[in-house]
């Protein structure tokens, strides 16, 4: 056979499978979330720290969005996952005005959250989500959901990397799970209340600041976003930095 | 005797016929499936960027490894896009040439709807995190880490992305083992995003050209030649990159006395 | 966790095999005189380290004539864990007590092969560590008096346990002090 070039036979060591180490499309940034619904108020908070692995990547990434109509998102976990499904949220609100021209209410969010995230079933968004808003009767909502799109409405919950040490404490101090009231000598429960703007941020506070001195993927600093029927507010407070 | 090495030691087709590939289900070649780059083969290492009062100061080397081998040392990882944007990109280094041409494909596309050039470090951003993002979701990716920097309204804006969509801003950006060598040296001087307007371009400069040394040391996949960009809000022209830099007054002393592994012997 | 002269020590009560409840009576506290033990894990091996240490303070207490410290005990089960580095016991051991001779409380934690974490404050151990760091980090303050911190323990340890589907069915606990012991039985969820 007449070959034009010099055939090196490195060409054919070739492998007749690919070689089994496959591409992960998923990372763990860290970070962590906490929605509390009031009366007339809710509050989306999450931690600035971006991380992967053991570095730092970002002190100062914000992931607690006001993604318009009153409504509070944030999408924790993979952060490349949750900046595409707040994207892929923004995307349909307008769509939604544009069609219908009015409003979208936080039930109905929910329920768009839910189509999104389950619309990728088979490779899921890797995220906690958590939506904040008021509710069409003027009350405080929270709406939590898994990485395929389970949800339910609840009056408090933590997600992302400090969930499990945040939860308890809520189920405390918001529910007042465990708690009695104390002139029944311990035959009552504690009698459900709606709690003030001030203790909700103060819960907040203290749970983050918590979480940050155990958990490495918390820290640096603390965005709270509260929501009323007037628009949405931000304030930050500094975390630990180590 | 056939003097290509790849055959020696192997049994000779004239002896024993063509290899069989239906022995032991080898499959042939051509039968070979479609691939997705699973692994770099030219890389590039660290890319590393500070934000400061007047703009930002970038670099990356110029050394194209293959796996160990440091195959090109003339490789430019700072991309240039519109008139104040510059991409610097680490990882496969024919992924980046790839996104270069995609860069300048956006530029040309962007140069029909506009006469003067709209096209902003935040887009050129964009642009990319959904590029790299959508790839990393056809289990394709583009096996890179771009820090873009840029300015827009005479800020500073310095932003990452990387192979799996994965985006983040911050004061300072370091890729790949800048991450872990250059990172803490920068923070020193700027650990929290407002505390870039203390720092001025000379001293950012200074601190970037320490970080290339640092990481010429103690990086085995990096090179004492690089490239370095200033973006400088008050100057004329908004962006320069100085090429062939090289890591100066380093010492090298210690090297004499390291043994226990390489060639030296204990 | 450690008060004002005084320290508390407690457990859920459940034992159970995976997501089978077994028993809501296993306790996993152990006293040896003053030094209390809790021991969270691999059952068979709480059972036979809990008669281990029952062993070892007798044998202590015989030679010494003087019941074990709880510093002493401390170094004690660190090192009977280490003796098996390399086959260990699947636990998580914590160690309170006060120190009968300088009256200070003394608390400190292991990992299960004798690793000491001597801590001022709390220690925690078991399938809801993280779920009880939160809680302890949150609610906890120094200088507790003895009825206080049973409260602060309590809740901590039951808010805890709600949010891990291994523990509860029950708690109990000691708060220690110098002079007294008081052992307390807590309903909780039995789910």
């Amino acid at each position: 056979m007449a070959q034009t070039t010099v055939a090196s036979e490195y060409s054919s060591e070739v492998h007749a499978e690919p070689i089994e180490h496959r591409f992960n499309p998923y990372s763990d940034n860290g970070g962590t979330i906490l929605g509390i619904a009031g009366e007339d108020f809710a509050v989306l908070a999450g931690d600035t720290r971006q991380s992967e692995g053991y570095s730092i990547q970002s002190r100062s990434m914000s992931k607690v969005f006001d993604v318009g109509d009153n409504i509070l998102m944030s999408a924790n976990g993979f952060a490349a996952d949750g900046d595409a499904l707040v994207k892929a949220f923004q995307n349909q609100l307008k769509w939604y005005h544009f069609n219908h021209n009015k409003e979208l209410s936080i039930h109905s969010a929910a329920r768009l959250t839910q189509q999104l995230l389950y619309g990728k079933r088979f490779f899921p968004y890797y995220v906690h989500t958590i939506l904040a808003g008021v509710d069409e009767e003027g009350k405080g909502a929270v709406y939590s959901f898994d990485p395929v799109g389970s949800y339910e409405r609840e009056q408090c919950r933590a997600g992302g990397a400090a969930a499990s040490l945040i939860m308890p404490f809520l189920d405390n101090q918001v529910n007042f799970k465990n708690q009695m009231d104390p002139s029944s000598n311990g035959t009552k429960k504690k009698e459900l209340r709606y709690l003030s703007l001030q203790e909700v941020v103060n819960l907040v506070k203290d749970a983050f600041s918590s979480a940050t001195e155990r958990h490495i993927n918390v820290g640096d600093a603390l965005q709270i976003v509260i929501v009323t029927k007037d628009g949405a507010r931000t304030e930050y407070h500094s975390l630990k930095k180590d | 005797m056939n003097h290509d090495p790849f055959s020696w030691g192997r049994p000779s087709d004239e002896t024993y016929g063509s290899y069989n590939n239906a022995i032991a289900n080898a499959g042939n070649v051509s039968a070979f499936p479609k691939m997705n780059t699973q692994q770099p083969i030219i890389t590039g290492t660290s890319v590393i960027a500070i934000k400061c009062k007047d703009g930002i100061i970038m670099a990356a080397d110029n050394l194209g490894s293959y796996g160990s081998l440091a195959r090109f040392d003339d490789i430019e990882r700072l991309v240039e896009v519109g008139v104040n944007t510059v991409v610097g990109m680490s990882g496969d280094i024919s992924d980046l040439q790839q996104v270069q041409r995609m860069l300048e494909q956006l530029e040309i596309d962007q140069s029909y709807e506009e006469e003067t050039s709209a096209l902003r470090a935040e887009h050129v951003h964009e642009y990319l995190s959904r590029v790299f993002y959508n790839r990393r979701s056809k289990m394709n990716p583009l096996w890179n880490a771009c820090v873009v920097a840029g300015l827009s309204d005479d800020k500073p804006i310095l932003r990452y992305v990387d192979l799996l969509g994965v985006t983040y801003e911050s004061a300072c950006v370091a890729t790949g083992f800048g991450g872990h060598l250059a990172i803490p040296l920068l923070r020193q001087k700027c650990d929290f995003e407002a505390e870039y307007a203390d720092i001025s371009l000379d001293e950012a400069e200074k601190l970037v050209k320490e970080c290339m040394k640092v990481l010429y040391y103690r990086d085995a996949r990096a090179l004492d030649k690089y490239s370095l960009c200033r973006i400088d809000n008050n100057a004329e022209k908004k962006v320069t990159i100085t090429k062939d830099v090289r890591c100066e007054d380093m010492k090298w002393e210690f090297a004499q006395h390291i043994k226990g592994y390489g060639t030296q012997v204990v | 966790m450690v008060g004002k002269d005084c320290v508390a020590i407690a457990s859920d009560l459940r034992l159970g095999s995976q997501s089978l409840g077994v028993s809501n009576n296993f306790e996993k506290v152990f006293n040896f005189g003053h030094v209390f033990l809790g021991l969270t894990g691999l059952a068979s091996d709480v059972t036979t380290l809990s008669e281990t240490f029952r062993f070892k303070t007798n044998m202590y207490k015989m030679r010494e004539d003087r019941l074990i410290e709880p510093e002493t005990f401390a170094n004690l089960v660190s090192s009977t864990l280490y003796e098996k580095r390399f086959g260990p016991y699947f636990v998580g051991p914590i160690v309170a007590g006060i120190n009968s001779k300088t009256e200070k409380p003394f608390i400190c934690g292991f990992d299960l092969i004798g690793c000491i974490d001597f801590a001022k404050d709390f220690i925690v151990a078991g399938t809801a560590s993280d779920q009880l760091y939160g809680m302890c980090e949150s609610v906890y303050e120094p200088n507790l008096e003895p009825e206080d911190l049973f409260e602060t323990i309590s809740q901590a340890l039951l808010n805890a346990a709600d949010r891990d589907a291994l523990s509860g069915w029950g708690a109990v606990v000691y708060v220690i002090t110098k002079d007294k012991i008081v052992k307390r039985y807590l309903k909780s969820r039995q789910d």
